[in-house]
């Protein structure tokens, strides 16, 4: 008895040892393949993460390269725009300006963040500011839309304006014809453009220059020598038919043939505002006008010597050029 | 020996080259007139003493024409009456006297020497006419010519001299001209068709003083635009009163189409306005250009700067270098302050001759200190002519 009572201790004992053995054997057995295998996924860890980060800039560069694209074309699309609008802008230059100055500091805001690769985190707020870009060149297209219809209306007004002047007015619609001298005095008349710009009110006609020999008696005779020649002498008629009565000036400028301003005195001569920019004058003529009258003006140059060539007489009124004649001395 | 000689020989001609070149630098004034005399100013001003060579065209019946040929001056505050002030002031005297017969070659008959209006005013004022006689005393003296004219002349006379000096003929009795001194303005007209009837205006204000006026206001904010704002009340307040004053008293906006103004401010505007004109010894200009001027001094005074000057023109035929020179003269005697000044004063006498309906015709002229040597000269020869 005490026998098979000992012989099922020993037994439990074996199996008890057995299940031990068993369980270390499994747990050894797991330990050794856990720790290859976390060596193993580690490694896959590595490869992997630096293929996600690898996708994920990807990605991202992506996202900032549609919002580089969206961004430049946004700007393309304004800079065409604004030049347009630039050059109507005179009315509503402030509220523009105000828009403009916005739109410039977001745009370069946009420009920082688009700047900055390693920030990749600012690519939604630069995503939201493109999209404020884009409301802002709307608002813009919208005003330039607008100033184009007023201009435009304007420019209609402008013709209409200066079609019924030229109703009212056929000799200003007119080019001038100023009268042909002798031919051998080789006198050129030239026509002027600018006299048909509806705001040069005066017309220029019967242009004269003539040089003049004093004898010793004191006769002037007319000479086409420039050795004989003593003094140039020049004529003009005004006419004005639109503007009313008024003290009016007009200057004179007579270019020697190298090209000099022959001045009258430094009394007479002095400087004017013309379109082709500031010039010298030989001399300034004041008159007092009435509405519709053919003013006729004359004017005497005094110098010590006159070289042989082309001698070119201008007049002009308020910086217009309205008269151009040419006279050669041999 | 003839190695001795060689060498005396050789020094000589040194010698003579240099004397010759010496001679010929000294009387090396170019000539504008084909006949024409050489005569010299001597004037003690206010602040020293003055010398001019004018050349004046014996062409023309009546003397109009002229050319200045030098023009210098030594400063010495002869109006101080001290001491040290009167030798300094009889030394420039002798020495631009000397100078003009020694290194210019004119004979003493053709030099004219004056006192100015300036001293004489503070003479009398400060009670020094002893003084100035006293002057006038020591430089006969040293100049051994006890028999030799200096005479002292007055607002009037000096106004009347200048016009007649100045404006030419054809414009003389529709001319106001007015001087803008540093420390006063004066000048006038001639109201009934003859040159002995001369109508004198006077102002207290001149470019100096308006510019120390405005100065004295400034307090501690030295900056350009305080000065600006200090000048305009200057202006604005008892220089209107008196500049609108005196151009009504005058009568002169009903009998002048020409208003001409000479002074130091006037050159130097004319200069800077119209650098394209810097033979012309007058240049017109209108009111809306002198007022852009201003503002071109007030907010771009770089732009008046000696190169930047000559920046924009185009005209092939222009003398730059002395553009240039001349710029850089107005920009050493004038700085931006006093420019300020001085045409912020001419724009509001201009202003009271700026009408709507008639507008008067403005010059700027930029020799006016010489014209009286030429009415001088004029009044004196013809005196001898009378007198002989």
């Amino acid at each position: 008895m005490r026998d098979s009572k000992s012989s099922v201790l020993l037994l439990v004992s074996l199996i008890l040892f057995l299940m031990s053995f068993v369980i270390l054997c499994t747990w050894g057995y797991n330990a050794y393949y856990k720790s290859k295998e976390q060596k193993h996924v580690k490694s896959n860890l590595k490869e992997d993460s630096a293929a996600i980060a690898k996708a994920t800039s990807a990605i991202a560069n992506a996202t900032r390269d549609s919002l580089q694209n969206i961004y430049a074309a946004t700007i393309r699309n304004f800079d065409s725009k604004l030049d347009s609008t630039s050059n109507y802008t005179d009315s509503i230059r402030k509220p523009l300006d105000e828009k403009l100055g916005e739109f410039i500091t977001l745009k370069n805001e946009i420009a920082e963040i688009l700047k900055d690769k390693n920030n990749d985190a600012d690519l939604g707020l630069a995503r939201q500011k493109i999209y404020e870009l884009q409301i802002r060149v709307d608002e813009l297209a919208g005003k330039n839309k607008n100033i184009e219809q007023e201009n435009k209306r304007l420019f209609a007004m402008l013709n209409q304006l200066s079609g019924s002047m030229n109703e009212r007015n056929p000799v200003n619609a007119k080019q001038v014809v100023f009268e042909e001298r002798s031919p051998n005095e080789k006198t050129k008349s030239v026509l002027n453009p600018i006299t048909s710009n509806a705001s040069n009110l005066f017309i220029a006609s019967d242009l004269r220059l003539s040089a003049l020999t004093i004898t010793d008696n004191n006769k002037e005779i007319e000479t086409s020598q420039a050795i004989q020649t003593d003094k140039l002498a020049g004529a003009f008629t005004l006419k004005n038919d639109l503007s009313p009565n008024y003290n009016a000036e007009v200057v004179v400028v007579v270019l020697q043939p190298d090209g000099r301003v022959l001045q009258k005195s430094s009394w007479e001569s002095g400087t004017f505002s013309s379109n082709e920019g500031k010039k010298v004058y030989s001399c300034k003529m004041r008159f007092d006008y009435t509405k519709g009258e053919s003013k006729k003006l004359v004017f005497s140059l005094v110098n010590d010597n006159y070289m042989r060539g082309n001698y070119i007489m201008q007049i002009y009124y308020n910086g217009l050029l309205i008269g151009k004649l040419s006279k050669i001395l041999s | 020996m003839s190695k001795v000689n060689g060498k005396y020989l050789f020094l000589l001609a040194c010698l003579c080259i240099s004397a010759c070149s010496i001679t010929y630098a000294q009387n090396n004034y170019k000539l504008k007139f084909k006949r024409s005399d050489v005569y010299a100013g001597i004037e003690v001003g206010s602040k020293g003493v003055k010398m001019s060579l004018v050349e004046i065209n014996k062409d023309n019946q009546k003397i109009s024409e002229f050319n200045i040929l030098k023009d210098t001056s030594i400063n010495t505050d002869f109006i101080s009456f001290t001491q040290p002030t009167f030798q300094a002031t009889l030394n420039g005297f002798v020495g631009l006297y000397n100078t003009a017969i020694n290194n210019y070659k004119i004979s003493p008959e053709k030099i004219f020497t004056v006192i100015s209006s300036g001293v004489k005013i503070q003479a009398e004022k400060f009670e020094k006419n002893a003084w100035v006689s006293g002057f006038i005393d020591s430089f006969k003296l040293r100049i051994k010519e006890p028999a030799r004219l200096v005479e002292v002349i007055d607002a009037l006379q000096e106004g009347r001299l200048s016009h007649l000096g100045i404006v030419p003929t054809s414009r003389r009795y529709n001319t106001f001209l007015i001087d803008i001194g540093s420390g006063n303005t004066k000048g006038g007209y001639f109201p009934n068709g003859n040159t002995t009837d001369f109508k004198l205006f006077q102002l207290s204000w001149g470019t100096k003083s308006t510019a120390n006026a405005a100065d004295k206001r400034m307090e501690d904010d030295k900056t350009t635009s305080n000065f600006n704002k200090q000048l305009y009340r200057v202006l604005a307040g008892s220089a209107n009163d008196e500049i609108v004053y005196s151009v009504n008293l005058s009568g002169a906006y009903n009998m002048s189409d020409n208003i001409a103004f000479s002074g130091g401010i006037a050159w130097s505007v004319a200069t800077l306005i119209n650098p394209e004109l810097l033979d012309n010894p007058v240049v017109p200009v209108t009111y809306e250009e002198v007022e852009k001027f201003y503002e071109r001094i007030y907010k771009n005074y770089q732009s008046l700067q000696g190169e930047e000057i000559v920046k924009g023109l185009t005209d092939p035929f222009l003398n730059i270098p002395a553009i240039v020179k001349e710029a850089k003269t107005v920009n050493k005697v004038f700085d931006q302050q006093s420019l300020m000044a001085g045409t912020g004063l001419l724009l509001k006498i201009m202003r009271q001759f700026e009408g709507i309906y008639e507008k008067k015709q403005f010059y700027l002229v930029k020799n006016g200190q010489v014209g009286w040597v030429t009415a001088y000269v004029e009044q004196s020869l013809s005196n001898q002519n009378v007198a002989k």
